[in-house]
């Protein structure tokens, strides 16, 4: 059995993903139409990093995995209500906008701050996760950012898999070009991983988990401690929908002959 | 005055990749835009002479070399530690940088350590109003956006096949060397090698000119009221092989491994396309039995040319998403056309 | 129309936890709960008012589980007069909550039949002609006649329009914010754990199950949670509270026979549209005299609009949805709606038995508000108020019960809760409606065009229902089309249509005169289109089906299969390769509409159709419904 560790998984929320979505011109920038009423779900990379460190912990006894999470306050505490009966976690929140267009570095520099106030933090059993990119700015930065910020040189990024030992050093398969995956071996805690879906499938609703961390999460919901993440320095000249519509011609009643024939033209031409 | 810097590594043999072609493409098109801009090319790898004469002819006004044992191995720290030597010594306020898996690992840490920012998956890289402007997707490929920033240095990443490669004759090149030191934690991490897919099921293919999208419906009970797998897979199987298509798969499917359902062997959520998926580019795209609907047909948005074969007329993925709907028994019409493909051109053995 | 027994969960060993206060389902009656309840349970110091049984020094630990995904996914109206809702929230400022707007004016209209199909009996028909023979005295417009007064019981004026979605995440939010209740979506109860005719608590649904309910690798059985009182507000068609009204039956002279499926979508309004943000319009007559429907216009250019379609209207090809299509495409709709876009689509029954469908409300170690409880006004299809209010009554009782430290006992709860209900305006109206229900016609028909239309009234009398279940009611398709097609075509129709796995209803409403469909794909769209629109309707892996086909030889022998005809999302489907038909998780809403729907009923039980509707999870994921 590995020695414990200390997993702090990072995630921010997303609409939920099969809303309808659609840009609009905030005060500060660009924002998503109706972001309040949209319904939200942590971020799914972020979520499978969540599961990811839930089954770490069970490999490393006395581990503890803290969820730190920077959202609108009252959005943050709904998702929790989905969240929370998956694994047992101790949250650490921002009262913080969760837009794609927010500064990734902001963001970073608000998880750094929160995770070296952590109680009892030990560098040398931390493990930071999150998701290789948010399903919202989609762009893999913040994790890389808050590494160096936490001087973490030991990153990954599109994280399947990670294969503990006992001497604390692990493997961890990162996605590559071509479908393949790149090993590599790491000495151990501190590293970073930015997960990609990993091969978990998600925990059941466990209602002794949800009792557990709801008496945790309400009182540190209330001291959620407020963030302003910016834009500086960057300058949103258009956000728009694609246009995709396509005339789509429909070739129906046509033996499977003719239509194979079409598409062998269409493929090989 | 913009100080542009490609930063790229070699591949494994020494060479430079597609994508670094497109990196330098894109960052001598913006040169060209922007007035008094200069261009340097900077390579990292374990020896770069050959890939330096690769771009000799590009027109750089220097390039830069960056050469350490250590990086034969793509790693975050010894890569990271190489760009922002290389980007120092150019004095770079721009970098461009190919999205490959190496480069992303790294682009917004090096961006932070150089006091800058990184905007990663740029699909162009141009000039507006006489500023740098890229463009970008938001919320899965769900809204484009265009964006400048005055933050320096910038470090931007090209997503693949996104921009023009720069082609051009290899020669000499004259390379300037950029000592480095790479950090003590760099050993803490090794990389122990490369794990494929199943032999031969080598289904991801970036460069393919088709892309062969495949739905739940393949594993679905058919008319006849039973599950098809050994056909599906037949089917799927021999189209790849013949046409070097690219493999890509809706959610739902290579989700039913972890469901316990009827599954095909060859596809892992890394064939997974669509708003958790990925958005591959390809010239030419073929979604069979796939049903999907608006946020996941985002897998094809990068696909010029699309054609779907359903046996539902009103099939998400395609209805005003493709420009030509089939609707069809994908199992028929894959055989056939499997058997056409073979008349048209013999096919090769497996190399 | 009762539950199973069967609830198809395997026996085996679970855990199990205990609370003090169990509650299934959080819809608006909950929220009336949980809101004054937690207001109680501690002082102004901090200190618990009263202490947990489970937890001793803490405050009652009290748990409410839903099963759909988001305590936002509701579906309903709303148009709401607010009464017990103010009352909560004295200092309500509606621009709080998103969608939401107070009432300023309300609009009647009576729907002529711009197309010709409608089924109006010959009272109906010749009270149409007056009115048009009338256009030019009467408020006639757009083939529809303005009512120029509204009844006094379904007027909402100084009420409130909002979004059913908007409002519980805005209830939920602040009950979650206080720290003293907790509120679980994603869960659901699969029935009520009994011992010596107590309920005990609650036992949520197994996981990590195949469709059928058997274990897979992975299994985890649904937990059961022991509480000193379970409150039940599952709504209209809630698996709990009719587990339990079939162990415990209805109360003498009750029955919930009476019932309606309720339709709608949100629309962005077109750019232009001249109604103001608080506008109501209530429609009857079109396109079927039994199908009452409604507009309702939000701030922000949005409106929700949709079709009340009851279990005694007579038809066997009962498609919610296509009536809905044909209602909006009605010219006096179609105008304020054409060039808009719908945002979100969603249905739902209504328990519409009212106060006659009312069951046991309390028990030893039970309650049950809401819907459930029959608290929904049968004759506006105005529920929200009062479902809030029932909530609140028994929270004031549980309250009181708590701080004297007395059981939750039958006993007790009569005193503490159905004493106050009996009380309340919420019994006395529900009375008040019961009768209006007949008057109501009699009433608006002479104050509104006068004797021509007192025919009408006896076609309308059946609205009141006549306590006859839908399998009584609903006739044979050879029945339903005599005249038109003889027997033998239609067996041919259905033949072909059972070989495809196609329902019925398009190609006899085509028959009958209704247009085809032109879909627009912005609001006229497939119903399969529907089911994407505003959050896909989705089903998590892992549960057991949670609508099951018990008995097949019933469905054996039934030639109209209402319930493939009738589902609100094309979830049941006609199987060709038999006659039980087909059922797929991934696409149901859990509108609980097929379970009374069903033709069928078993012999020696008159109140068992064919079709068990359990506790599942997934279905609609929009916010806005
Ligand atoms: C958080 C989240 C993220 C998601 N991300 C993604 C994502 O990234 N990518 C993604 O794809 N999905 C994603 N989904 C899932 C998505 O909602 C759909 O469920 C999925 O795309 C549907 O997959 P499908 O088309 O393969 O399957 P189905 O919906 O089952 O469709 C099967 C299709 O096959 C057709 N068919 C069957 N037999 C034949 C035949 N013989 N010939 C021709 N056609 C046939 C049927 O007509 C049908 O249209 C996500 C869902 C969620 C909740
Ligand atoms: C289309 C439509 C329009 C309407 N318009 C109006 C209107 O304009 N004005 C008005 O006042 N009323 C209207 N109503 C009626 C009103 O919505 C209902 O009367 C009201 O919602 C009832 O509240 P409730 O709390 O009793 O039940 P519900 O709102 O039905 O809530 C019950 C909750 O319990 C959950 N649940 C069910 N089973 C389980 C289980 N096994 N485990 C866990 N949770 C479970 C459900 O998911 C649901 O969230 C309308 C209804 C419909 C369908
Ligand atoms: S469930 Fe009822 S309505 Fe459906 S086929 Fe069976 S008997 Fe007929
Ligand atoms: S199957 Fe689902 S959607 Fe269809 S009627 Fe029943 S509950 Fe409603």
């Amino acid at each position: 059995m590995a020695g414990s560790l200390q997993i702090v998984v990072c995630g921010g929320i997303v609409p939920n993903p099969l809303q309808t979505l659609e840009p609009t011109a905030g005060p500060q920038g660009p924002a998503l139409k109706n972001e309040a009423m949209l319904p939200a779900v942590l971020d799914p990379w972020a979520w499978h990093a969540l599961f990811e460190a839930a089954n770490l912990a069970k490999q490393a006894p006395g581990s503890k995995i803290t969820l730190v999470c920077m959202a609108p306050k009252a959005k943050l505490q709904q998702v929790m209500m989905t969240i929370a009966q998956k694994t047992v976690f101790e949250l650490q929140p921002i009262d913080g906008p969760a837009s794609g267009f927010v500064e990734s570095a902001d963001v970073a520099g608000e998880l750094a701050e929160v995770i070296k106030g952590i109680n009892g933090l030990d560098m040398q059993k931390l493990l930071v996760f999150g998701g290789w990119e948010s399903a919202s700015r989609g762009a893999g930065t913040t994790m890389q950012i808050l590494g160096e910020m936490l001087g973490i040189t030991d990153q990954f990024q599109g994280v399947d898999e990670i294969r503990l030992k006992d001497d604390g050093s692990f493997d961890v398969l990162e996605r590559i070009e071509g479908g393949k995956h790149q090993v590599s071996r790491c000495a151990g805690a501190p590293a970073v991983l930015g997960w990609a879906t990993g091969n978990l499938p998600e925990p059941p609703n466990n209602p002794q988990a949800g009792m557990a961390n709801m008496r945790g999460i309400m009182p540190a919901l209330q001291k959620a401690r407020p963030a302003k993440p910016g834009q500086d320095g960057v300058k949103f000249l258009d956000v728009s929908l694609p246009s995709q519509r396509r005339e789509t011609r429909v070739v129906k009643d046509t033996p499977a002959e003719e239509i194979a024939r079409e598409l062998a033209e269409w493929i090989t031409g | 005055m913009e100080k542009i810097l490609v930063v790229l590594f070699t591949q494994e043999d020494g060479s430079l990749g597609r994508t670094a072609f497109e990196a330098t493409g894109a960052a001598l098109g913006l040169a060209k835009e922007l007035d008094g801009a200069s261009v340097t090319i900077g390579i990292a790898g374990t020896s770069i002479q050959e890939a330096a004469n690769a771009l000799a002819g590009s027109g750089a006004e220097k390039i830069l070399g960056a050469e350490a044992a250590e990086l034969a191995q793509p790693r975050y720290a010894t890569d990271a530690a190489a760009a922002e030597a290389l980007a120092k010594a150019a004095g770079a306020t721009i970098i461009v940088a190919p999205g490959t898996s190496r480069w992303n690992r790294i682009a917004a840490g090096v961006a932070h350590r150089l006091g800058g920012r990184a905007d990663t998956h740029a699909t162009s890289l141009a000039v507006h109003e006489g500023a740098p402007t890229i463009t970008r997707w938001y919320y899965r490929q769900r809204m484009v956006a265009k964006l400048s920033r005055t933050n320096r240095p910038w470090v931007v990443s090209l997503d693949p096949g996104a921009v023009p490669a720069w082609s051009g004759e290899p020669s000499q090149a004259t390379v300037e060397k950029v000592a480095l030191s790479m950090p003590e934690t760099a050993a803490r991490t090794e990389v122990i090698g490369v794990e494929a897919p199943e032999a031969g099921a080598q289904t991801i293919r970036p460069e393919a000119e088709t892309l062969l999208v495949t739905g739940a419906g393949w594993t679905k009970k058919q008319a006849d009221g039973q599950i098809h797998l050994k056909e599906a897979e037949a089917a799927i199987m021999d189209f790849l092989r013949q046409t070097k298509a690219s493999l890509g798969s809706s959610k739902s499917l290579v989700d039913q491994e972890g469901e316990g359902q009827a599954v095909l062997p060859f596809l892992t959520h890394m064939n997974q396309i669509g708003q958790t998926g990925s958005t591959p580019r390809h010239a030419k795209g073929l979604a069979t039995c796939c049903h999907g609907e608006e946020p996941h047909v985002v897998g094809w948005r990068f696909i010029t040319e699309r054609r779907a074969v359903n046996l539902d007329a009103n099939c998400g993925w395609a209805q005003g998403k493709a420009d030509v709907l089939y609707v069809a028994d994908a199992f028929e019409v894959m055989k056939k056309l499997n058997d056409l493909l073979a008349e048209k051109a013999p096919a090769t053995p497996e190399s | 129309m009762t539950q199973d027994t069967t609830s198809g969960q395997p026996e085996v060993d679970r855990q199990s936890m205990e609370v003090d206060i169990a509650c299934v389902g959080f819809g608006p009656a909950m929220g009336g709960f949980l809101t004054t309840l937690s207001r109680g349970l501690l002082n102004e110091d901090g200190t618990p008012a009263a202490e947990s049984k489970t937890m001793p020094g803490m405050p009652p630990q009290v748990i409410c589980y839903e099963r759909a995904d988001d305590i936002a996914f509701g579906v309903s109206g709303v148009v709401t007069k607010a009464r017990a809702i103010r009352e909560t929230f004295p200092d309500l400022d509606p621009a709080d909550i998103p969608m939401t707007h107070p009432v300023t004016e309300e609009r009647l209209l009576y729907l002529l039949d711009p197309v010709g199909a409608s089924r109006r009996p010959a009272t109906v028909k010749a009270a149409d002609a007056v009115i048009k023979a009338l256009r030019w005295m009467l408020p006639v417009r757009d083939q529809a006649l303005r009512i120029p007064f509204i009844p006094g019981f379904m007027k909402k004026h100084d009420g409130l329009l909002t979004s059913i979605g908007q409002f519980n995440q805005w209830v939920g939010n602040q009950l979650m914010a206080s720290g003293t209740v907790q509120i679980w979506p994603s869960s659901p109860v699969s029935g009520p754990l009994m011992e010596n005719g107590r309920v005990t608590g609650v036992r949520l649904a197994d996981q990590g199950v195949e469709r059928s309910g058997e274990p897979q690798p992975g299994y985890m059985p649904g937990m059961d949670i022991k509480a000193a009182l379970t409150v039940i507000g599952d709504g209209p068609a809630g698996p709990v509270g009719r587990i339990l009204d079939e162990k415990l039956g209805l109360p003498e002279g009750n029955h919930q026979h009476d019932f309606a499926v309720g339709m709608k979508v949100v629309v962005e309004l077109p750019e232009g549209c001249e109604l103001k943000p608080g506008t109501v319009f209530h429609t009857l007559g079109y396109p079927e005299p039994e199908i009452f429907g409604f507009l309702y216009v939000y701030p922000d250019g949005l409106a929700s609009a949709g079709v009340f379609v009851p279990s005694w209207f007579d038809s066997p090809v009962r498609s919610t949805y296509r009536y809905m299509q044909h209602w909006m495409q009605h010219p006096a709709i179609w105008k304020h709606l054409n060039g808009g876009t719908i945002r979100s689509w969603g249905a739902k029954t209504l328990q519409e038995s009212g106060r006659r469908g009312e069951p046991h409300l309390v028990g030893d170690g039970f309650a049950r508000i809401g819907e459930g409880s029959g608290t929904t006004n049968v004759l506006t299809n105005s529920g929200v108020d009062e479902a809030w209010l029932s909530g609140t009554l028994l929270a004031e009782g549980v309250l009181e019960l708590l701080k004297s430290g007395e059981e939750f006992t039958k006993a007790n709860l009569e005193k503490a809760y159905v004493r106050r209900r009996r009380e309340s305006w919420l019994d006395k109206d529900s009375r008040k409606a019961e009768k209006a229900r007949d008057g109501f016609q009699r009433g608006f028909v002479r104050g509104m065009i006068g004797m021509a239309l007192a025919g009408f009234t006896r076609g309308r009398l059946s609205l009141s229902g006549d306590g006859r279940t839908p399998y009584e009611r609903v006739p044979t398709l050879e029945q339903f089309l005599k005249g038109r097609l003889t027997p033998q075509e239609v067996e041919k129709l259905r033949t072909e249509a059972h070989a495809k796995g196609r329902t019925l209803h398009d190609s006899i409403m085509e028959l009958l005169g209704w247009p085809k469909i032109e879909y627009d794909g912005k609001l006229l769209l497939s119903h399969q289109d529907a089911l994407l629109v505003g959050g896909k309707v989705q089903a998590p892996p892992g549960y057991a089906d949670h609508v099951v086909f018990l008995y097949p030889h019933l469905c054996e022998e039934c030639g109209t299969k209402v319930c493939a005809e009738m589902c609100s999302a094309e979830a049941i489907s006609v199987n060709p390769e038999g006659e039980v038909p087909l059922f797929d998780r991934e696409k149901c809403i859990h509108c609980g509409a097929c379970f009374w729907n069903c033709a069928k009923h078993l012999q020696d039980d008159p109140e068992r159709g064919a079709i068990a509707f359990r506790a599942g999870a997934g279905g609609l994921h929009s916010a806005e419904n």
